[in-house]
């Protein structure tokens, strides 16, 4: 049976290397979400007056698009500080 | 096979006319034959003295005829896309996407994407049904516009594909990376993720059209002997060049109509030429229509038919 001792060090580099990977693959993450964004903006973007493909294309595509439709909403809360965002992420300051 | 035919012009100078004479002409020489007006304002119905619908009606031995339904596309596209979306939305998103779909019926694009649905319609289900297929078409504006969606809209899907097959790969590394993240429960495989194959759906579809278009079509553009129409019919000739779709013939309709004369343009000479008289006493009946000689027409479409495009592009 393992000691306390063992499992406490188990649990320490389990942590350490999940740290690892989330410091490792944070701004990889971010550059997904700001991909998606931009994705979910190039075919939606025409509702709200951006150029965008011809508007049966994004019809088609809308019903397949619940994730990228709200996370466009949620971005717009963070609109008004994207440098914050990109500070907070890169952990300046 | 190259069995489509679409006759193009500017609004007045015959196109309904000519169609359906050469489609009657094509059934008497026992070709089964399908004539569909793409026109909003349709009158191919007033032409061959019959009442159509969206539905294949026969109007002669071995030619049938239809007046494409555009509102009736229009509607099943958007209520296709909203039943897919009420079952994949969570109830409070789709309701507030509702409205949206109120309002899509009148947005730019929306009436040309629907010629486009009713010509692949046409083309694979019926298409295989006859031997030719002539579309009547609306206008040059409208008609250019569905003419060229396949290649703008497929210039827009190829460059959405891209970008989303660039999200996969960054997902499939941050989940091979950190398989705790929350990015690895979003889709990260090509052939799971129902927008790539969606945008690959559509891809597929407007290829299909462009092909139809450029490579098993028979395109004919018709002038009258005036400077208006055959001005449009150079614009239509420019822009079909761009789209890299190939012009079949030219047909004068109304020739003799005045006394001016007359000088076909030298761009639209090389093309084969059709000509066809002013009828004084009007074209009203059948027979009238039958007695527009679009035999030589016929003629350059068979020995095309047996010749297609494709083949002599690769040659």
């Amino acid at each position: 049976m393992p000691s306390k001792l063992e499992h406490w060090i188990r649990s320490a580099i389990k942590m350490i290397t999940q740290v690892n990977r989330e410091k490792a693959t944070g701004i990889l993450e971010f550059e997904t979400h700001e991909l998606e964004n931009i994705f979910a903006l190039l075919v939606l973007g025409g509702f709200a007056g951006l150029p965008s493909p011809p508007s049966p294309i994004a019809v088609e595509l809308l019903p397949y698009m619940e994730k990228e439709l709200l996370m466009l909403l949620s971005r717009t809360d963070l609109a008004q500080d994207p440098i914050g965002v990109l500070a907070s992420m890169l952990e300046v300051g | 096979m190259n069995k489509t035919v679409f006759f193009l012009g500017k609004g007045g100078v015959g196109k309904t006319t000519l169609s359906s004479a050469f489609a009657l002409s094509l059934a008497s020489m026992g070709k089964k034959v399908l004539i569909a007006s793409l026109d909003p304002a349709h009158n191919l119905g007033d032409a061959l003295d019959i009442q159509l619908t969206g539905q294949a009606k026969n109007a002669e031995p071995n030619l049938d005829a239809l007046e494409v339904d555009l509102a009736y596309w229009v509607d099943k596209y958007l209520d296709d896309s909203r039943r897919q979306l009420k079952s994949n939305y969570s109830y409070n998103v789709t309701l507030n996407l509702d409205s949206f779909f109120n309002i899509l019926k009148y947005a730019p694009g929306t009436e040309e994407y629907a010629v486009l649905w009713a010509i692949e319609d046409i083309n694979t289900r019926l298409g295989p049904l006859y031997d030719v297929v002539v579309f009547d078409t609306p206008p040059t504006a409208l008609s250019l516009r569905f003419l060229s969606l396949p290649t703008i809209s497929g210039l827009w899907v190829k460059e959405l594909s891209k970008l989303r097959e660039t999200i996969l790969s960054k997902r499939q590394t941050i989940t091979r990376l950190n398989p705790e993240s929350p990015v690895a429960e979003s889709c990260v495989d090509k052939d799971d993720d129902k927008v790539y194959g969606q945008l690959k759906g559509i891809g597929a579809r407007l290829r299909g059209l462009e092909h139809l278009f450029a490579c098993e079509s028979f395109l004919s553009v018709i002038v009258n002997p005036d400077q208006l129409s055959i001005d449009e019919a150079l614009r239509i000739q420019d822009e079909l060049t761009k789209l890299g779709i190939p012009l079949s013939a030219v047909c004068i309709n109304k020739q003799g109509v005045s006394d001016m004369v007359w000088e076909q343009n030298p761009s639209l000479a090389r093309y084969p030429q059709f000509t066809y008289d002013f009828s004084r006493g009007g074209i009203s009946t059948r027979e009238d229509l039958l007695s527009i000689d679009t035999g030589p027409l016929a003629d350059l479409f068979l020995k095309n038919t047996q010749n297609p495009i494709i083949e002599r592009k690769k040659k």
